[in-house]
């Protein structure tokens, strides 16, 4: 898999290539509009990540030169600005996802793997992991053939926590990831603890194996033995 | 003290003034021309006299001193008195004809007749002069009570044009609101201290409206430069704690996800009451407030488990509001927040929604807050607190810029934000 980070603030295009790196998802950088636009008159990706101001350019433009050339590619932006005219404008000229700055690594990495997979989908759309299917249209969860009674925000953290597999996720990335749009009213980060819980048993119930590892004072881990 | 008009304050001077001379004019006027009319009869008196001299009735014989004794009612010539000098006298006499006291004068004089000394005396009725002196102060004063009229009249009427344009540059000073974009223009006056005046009332307020705006544009500018560090802040965290770390190292990068959360918050919460300021959320709307609290309410209810909150809803009405949605949802989630946040372990939290307000109450520190400065911001009661000072500036300012009214009542051991719309 190859993505192109389109971000003029060059550690933060670092951070995103090394913690995508050992997930197997190659990483392109381009940090002003005339590189990007060359990279992506050049190569074919698998999703491109774009910020919106640019030295030498709009990252607008760029989505309209993506549509102008009949690109495909799935395109998230990640941008500062956090108005609903800049998202509303980003999305009418195709962009498929929009991420305020600042993110966790954790929510950007299941958002595009949720991209990916959106754009690549034939027939099916599920996610296997070992024993474990979940269908992301029905919304179901099975363990070894056997279908478990899930919640929406326990299927949410199970999602989140495949997609980031090996890596140690923070109490805070879980709270705001399962909080949605509410993120900024969170009063603490205690309550994923039973949402956990919740989802360990009912994985163990089923036979399941013990993916999630507690990391001490930090958070979660979702680790295939 | 109340205060009173300018106007007002001149012509009443005005009045005063006119008030006093009247009464002290009224009276001496009126003894002037009393004065005047006695001194006047007895000219009139001594006159005769001498007439009476000089036209040679000094030759009178005691027949003709008696038959001019006869016809003449008002002079009679008596034996002698003793006087040696003229002298005027007032006296009330009774009057035949009105059968009534009336006012003369009388004069005696000695006088030589034929070698013989008389008496003159001659009287004169003061009555149709009374009458006279009361005509002629009236008048006067009916002069003068019209020339005061008049001048007050006129004095007011230039006065209200000469101090017109002061009264508009007073408006406009009045309804000058420095986070509105409303520009002063004041009228040219023609009148160099009013020139004076507006010109120094524009410097000062073009001198403070920029400092306002480079003050608020700070505020932006500084939030949104902000994001950029937090970004990297964020980023390089993720990283670090994909290391292999030791379990004080795990607590560290723990703890500074907290921080890095408070950050963000604190720095989305100061470009919210930026773009309040800026007049972003102007849009209105008309919705059911109802709504808005049911909303959220399964995310406040879990965040609310951690202190084993108890979330009372008592909807007596369906509240309709007009308003700007998105900043109603924020002003109920501060609320909601608010009231979890500041709350005690098994605590209360009761909503209400009637008589056209809204109740967030909640149990809490038995202590009241402080009224004056709770909604402003960085104002923290509990130091401690996760709360960063910022959301009940925020409800605050939503609830101005909405023109609802809001209130912190502490009764009963418990906290009451109170909504009037």
């Amino acid at each position: 898999m190859k993505i192109l980070i389109v971000e003029d603030e060059r550690e933060i295009a670092q951070s995103i290539k090394e913690y995508f790196k050992t997930n197997g998802i190659q990483c392109e950088t381009a940090e002003n509009y005339d590189l990007a636009l060359t990279k992506i008159n050049n190569y074919d990706y698998d999703c491109i990540l774009l910020d919106l101001m640019l030295p030498g350019g709009d990252g607008f433009d760029i989505l309209k030169e993506l549509k102008a050339k009949n690109k495909t590619e799935g395109v998230i932006i990640i941008s500062a600005k956090e108005n609903l005219e800049t998202r509303l404008e980003g999305f009418n000229l195709g962009a498929d996802d929009y991420l305020t700055k600042p993110f966790h690594l954790a929510e950007l990495l299941v958002r595009m793997r949720a991209l990916i997979r959106r754009k690549n989908f034939k027939g099916s759309n599920s996610i296997i992991f070992n024993e474990i299917v979940i269908d992301i249209f029905s919304k179901t969860v099975s363990v070894n053939d056997i279908k478990l009674d899930i919640t929406k925000k326990e299927l949410d953290l199970l999602l989140f926590l495949i997609g980031n597999e090996n890596k140690v996720l923070s109490k805070s990335a879980i709270a705001e990831h399962l909080s949605g749009d509410m993120a900024d009213m969170l009063d603490n980060h205690d309550f994923i603890y039973a949402h956990i819980k919740n989802l360990k048993k009912k994985l163990a119930l089923a036979g399941g194996a013990d993916y999630i590892k507690t990391v001490y004072g930090l958070g979660y881990k979702w680790e295939n033995e | 003290m109340s205060n009173k008009k300018l106007l007002l304050k001149t012509t009443n001077s005005f009045l005063v003034y006119a008030v006093m001379v009247l009464l002290i004019a009224a009276p001496v006027f009126y003894y002037i021309c009393q004065w005047l009319y006695v001194y006047e009869t007895d000219e009139v008196l001594l006159f005769h006299k001498g007439a009476f001299i000089k036209e040679s009735h000094k030759n009178y014989s005691a027949a003709d001193i008696a038959a001019w004794n006869k016809y003449n009612p008002n002079i009679s010539i008596g034996p002698d008195m003793g006087l040696n000098n003229d002298s005027i006298v007032g006296e009330m006499l009774l009057e035949a004809v009105a059968n009534d006291k009336e006012p003369f004068r009388i004069l005696y004089a000695p006088i030589d007749i034929n070698g013989k000394r008389y008496t003159y005396v001659e009287k004169r009725n003061l009555v149709e002069m009374e009458g006279m002196v009361f005509s002629i102060a009236a008048m006067f004063l009916i002069i003068i009570i019209i020339l005061l009229t008049g001048i007050i009249w006129i004095s007011k009427k230039t006065a209200s044009k000469i101090w017109k344009p002061f009264y508009n540059t007073l408006n406009q000073i009045e309804n000058f609101e420095i986070d509105k974009n409303n520009p002063l223009s004041f009228i040219p006056t023609g009148i160099d201290e009013f020139e004076r005046l507006n010109k120094s009332l524009e410097r000062l307020i073009e001198k403070n409206t920029a400092i306002y705006k480079s003050q608020r544009e700070f505020i932006e500018n500084a939030a949104h430069e902000l994001q950029t560090p937090i970004a990297l802040f964020q980023t390089k965290l993720d990283t670090l704690q994909q290391l292999d770390l030791d379990k004080e190292q795990s607590l560290l990068v723990g703890s500074l996800n907290k921080d890095v959360y408070r950050l963000n918050r604190l720095n989305k919460n100061l470009l919210l009451l930026s773009k309040i300021d800026n007049e972003i959320y102007v849009e209105q709307d008309s919705f059911v407030l109802n709504k808005y609290i049911e909303k959220h309410l399964d995310f406040f209810t879990e965040q609310a488990k951690s202190r084993n909150l108890k979330i009372n809803i008592d909807f007596k009405e369906n509240l309709i509001v007009k308003g700007n949605s998105t900043l109603t949802e924020v002003l109920i989630n501060n609320l909601f927040l608010n009231a979890i946040r500041h709350n005690i372990k098994d605590g209360l939290i009761n909503i209400i929604l009637e008589n056209n307000t809204l109740k967030f109450t909640n149990t809490g520190s038995e202590i009241p807050l402080t009224e004056q400065n709770i909604f402003n911001r960085f104002s923290k009661v509990n130091p401690s607190s996760q709360g960063n000072g910022l959301g009940l500036a925020i409800i605050k300012k939503i609830c101005n810029i909405s023109h609802w009214n809001i209130r912190y009542i502490f009764n009963n051991n418990l906290h009451i934000f109170e909504i009037t719309f």
